[in-house]
């Protein structure tokens, strides 16, 4: 019996390396950007996943029930398939509330929180819009929120991770500058896009939201809708259209509104061109430069 | 016992371990504030004495009306009225409701149903009849189930499931679950759908089709395996998913199981003496399962054992053919689940499982003459269902089931019983979801496992269900 426990005791602390699962890529870069090899790292959804509907495969439990850390986007975003994960982990480490479990949406400014709420409003979050990872100035204060998370848990290499974050954001910043130069540039265009996805890089840098091609969020277009779309909105260039929905839709509406379909990826390893945070963000100014 | 004091030990040692872990983190974070309190005041004070230092050189504020403003601030506070000072809405639990309703169409009226058997397996008796889903011809509402959730301190989760009918509710579901064990296990306890097999612990709303299949009706009741008592499951620390569990319950399962003895007359009249058969020792069941899970790409397979093992006491002493069963039973289950995810929206799911049951014991029956008959029973009996679920649009999903028994022997006092072992069902559905809250499904089926007076008797039926949800959000199955 003792031995037993010893045994197990000793697995849990010869396995040095810290074990980090994150639900979704971007999540997994910054966990990359900051911990490099002194973590290990699991991410549960793909880039080309919608990401309100990932599977809760069995295979997550396997990764969750010895992470360490799990780091969530929050917002309710993955409210359809995190908490049977969480629940059957048997992991009291990453459970909400405790210093392994971090909800990045506690760091930045949501948006479109909603007054009322109510599902005949379509799949509203009441914390607001969950996409936040979007706007580029976002990035710098959830890449500081993971390093100081991972260095109260990993004492011993927090000079490590506190000198990867300073890495990290001085060639981030460097980018960020160029990108608001670039971006600026498309200040005042009129979009349409499929699902309330890109809000936060449209605020950011001042591009016109005309409607979106959902009537309600999570709802697929109806005739009804688009056609009123199409009657209202007036010198739309582009339609932004995620990897993961149809695209009939968007094509028919750039049609008639003599506009562009332009698929936009929201996350990294959405499109190939999208290999890392950098990529995604340059990957996008690309695509809405052309 | 030595062992089990030891673990105990162990167990709260942990817990203690992690306790003063959280309380030495608290402690840590209170100095930190304390200490950055004492900064913030020791700057407001430098603050105010330069403050003081320019009020002196202008005008010093009349001392009358500061005590002015100050009686009027607590007056104010003096008259504020507290409408509900100890509201605890914050802590209202998850709730959300589930209604099913239903339209059947049947070529047996809901009598004929009624006194249909599948020989050797299953009967209808007496008024116990909850738990049948789309029971009778026309509207039926199955079920509006009430779902509750919430974490009960740092260490339990609570969960219940209240189905409310029409004549009233039920406690189907009502069980703590750990929240801080260490070494991946986790502790159950309370009533819970048993995790035997694999369909077993889904709640009907899960399910694929509009009914439960064949082998779980015959060996485990229109109710599935939902019993008191205890769980414990551990996750093995592998690359992939391992996961051990065992129960005890108590095992009042009424199909194949069931702790209450009863009283035979030797006399079916009733002018005979009696025989007490005495209750199992209680809890009654202990099941055992593993389940294991690897991905292959985008294919995901999912696949399990299951053992349960009781003893039986089946009372249907009360009706038009009263006989009773005593004995003891074991099942066995085997599941395989194979999903391939195409992309968000689509997928092809192949389900099924294999259920064996082995009973032995006494039965207990009247012959022609009205004189109690004792025969030794032994049931060897198997059968499955697989499945196939192409989820081919965002909102649309179409499957087919198959249900076989294909083992049915039965022996009295060694003598076998010629019993048909070939029982089939079919059934086709095709749902629309308009969102993830609400289902709209039709489903046709044929079952050709129903007997009367030795004939077989082949069910045809359709049925239009709806399901909605409404409150928390649930979790998507896998």
């Amino acid at each position: 019996m003792r031995v037993l426990v010893l045994f197990l005791l000793f697995l849990s602390i010869s396995l040095a390396q810290l074990k980090v699962v994150a639900t979704y890529p971007w999540i997994g870069e910054l966990v990359r950007e900051i911990g490099k090899d002194r973590v290990s790292l699991y991410v549960i959804a793909k880039g080309t996943e919608d990401p309100h509907f990932v599977v809760p495969k069995p295979s997550h439990i396997a990764k969750m029930r010895d992470a360490d850390l799990l780091i969530v986007q929050g917002a309710s975003l993955e409210v359809g398939f995190l908490p049977p994960l969480l629940q059957q982990s048997n992991n009291p480490k990453i459970q909400p509330g405790r210093q392994g479990y971090l909800d990045l949406s506690q760091f930045v400014e949501l948006i479109e929180k909603p007054v009322n709420i109510s599902r005949a409003m379509g799949d509203v979050h009441p914390e607001g819009n969950p996409h936040y990872q979007l706007d580029p100035h976002n990035i710098p204060p959830l890449a500081r929120a993971i390093a100081e998370r991972l260095c109260q848990l990993d004492s011993p290499n927090c000079s490590y991770y506190r000198g990867n974050l300073e890495e990290f954001l001085k060639r981030w910043n460097a980018r960020l500058t160029e990108w608001d130069r670039e971006f600026a540039k498309l200040k005042g265009i009129k979009v349409i896009q499929y699902h309330k996805l890109y809000d936060y890089l449209l605020q950011r840098y001042g591009m016109v939201l005309v409607g979106t091609l959902e009537p309600l969020p999570g709802i697929p277009p109806t005739g009804k809708h688009i056609e009123g779309l199409i009657s209202q909105a007036q010198g739309v260039k582009f339609i932004l259209q995620d990897v993961y929905h149809e695209k009939r839709t968007a094509q028919f509406v750039a049609q008639r509104l003599n506009a562009k379909v332009v698929i936009l990826p929201h996350d990294v390893g959405a499109v190939l061109e999208a290999k890392d945070l950098f990529s995604l963000f340059d990957e996008i100014l690309r695509r809405l430069s052309q | 016992m030595k062992k089990a004091i030891l673990l105990l030990s162990v167990f709260s040692f942990a817990f203690a371990q992690d306790s003063l872990e959280e309380l030495k983190r608290q402690l840590e974070e209170q100095r930190r504030q304390i200490r950055e309190l004492e900064k913030k005041i020791e700057a407001l004070e430098k603050q105010k004495l330069e403050a003081k230092e320019e009020v002196k050189e202008e005008q010093k504020p009349a001392p009358a009306d500061r005590t002015l403003q100050l009686r009027v601030k607590y007056e104010e506070r003096l008259k504020a009225f507290q409408v509900y000072p100890f509201r605890q809405t914050a802590f209202l639990p998850d709730l959300s409701l589930i209604v099913d309703t239903s339209l059947v169409g049947r070529n047996k009226n809901d009598q004929e149903l009624k006194r249909l058997e599948i020989p050797g397996l299953y009967h209808r008796h007496g008024s116990e009849e909850h738990g049948i889903l789309n029971k009778n011809r026309g509207f039926n509402l199955n079920y509006a189930e009430l779902y509750l959730y919430a974490p009960v301190d740092p260490y339990f989760d609570l969960y219940a499931t209240i189905p409310f009918s029409e004549d009233g509710a039920e406690v189907e579901e009502a069980y703590a679950v750990t929240r801080g064990l260490p070494f991946g296990f986790q502790f159950k306890v309370g009533k819970f759908r048993s995790s035997f097999g694999r369909l077993n612990a889904q709640h009907p709303h899960v399910w694929d089709f509009a009914n439960q299949p064949l082998v779980y009706k015959v060996f485990l009741g229109d109710d599935g395996l939902k019993e008191k008592g205890v769980q414990l499951n551990w996750i093995a620390p592998t690359p992939f998913y391992l996961l051990f569990g065992v129960e005890v319950l108590q095992g009042e399962n009424e199909q194949s199981f069931g702790t209450e003895g009863f009283k035979v007359n030797t006399r079916r009249d009733g002018s005979g003496t009696d025989i007490t058969i005495g209750d199992t020792k209680k809890p009654n069941l202990y099941v055992g399962f593993v389940k294991t899970s690897f991905d292959v790409g985008d294919l995901s397979v999912l696949t399990g054992l299951s053992f349960a093992t009781g003893h039986s006491r089946i009372n249907h002493l009360e009706g038009d053919d009263p006989h009773a069963f005593a004995g003891k039973t074991k099942l066995y289950g085997f599941d395989l689940t194979a999903k391939y995810m195409i992309d968000s929206y689509r997928y092809i799911s192949f389900q099924g499982e294999y259920l064996y049951r082995d009973q032995k014991g006494t039965r207990y029956g009247y012959n022609n003459a009205g004189d109690l008959r004792t025969a030794e029973l032994k049931k060897e009996q198997g059968g499955f269902y697989t499945q196939l679920v192409f989820k081919f649009d965002r909102r649309w999903r179409a499957g087919v089931q198959y249900n076989l028994i294909n083992k049915n022997d039965v022996k009295r006092n060694g003598v076998k019983r010629n019993l048909p072992d070939n029982l089939p069902a079919y059934y086709a559905m095709l749902e629309y979801n308009p969102t993830e809250f609400s289902r709209i499904r039709f489903q046709v089926g044929q079952n050709r496992a129903f007997f009367h007076d030795g004939k077989r008797k082949t069910v045809n039926e359709v049925i239009l269900q709806f399901n909605f949800a409404i409150g928390a959000h649930g979790a998507h199955p896998f």
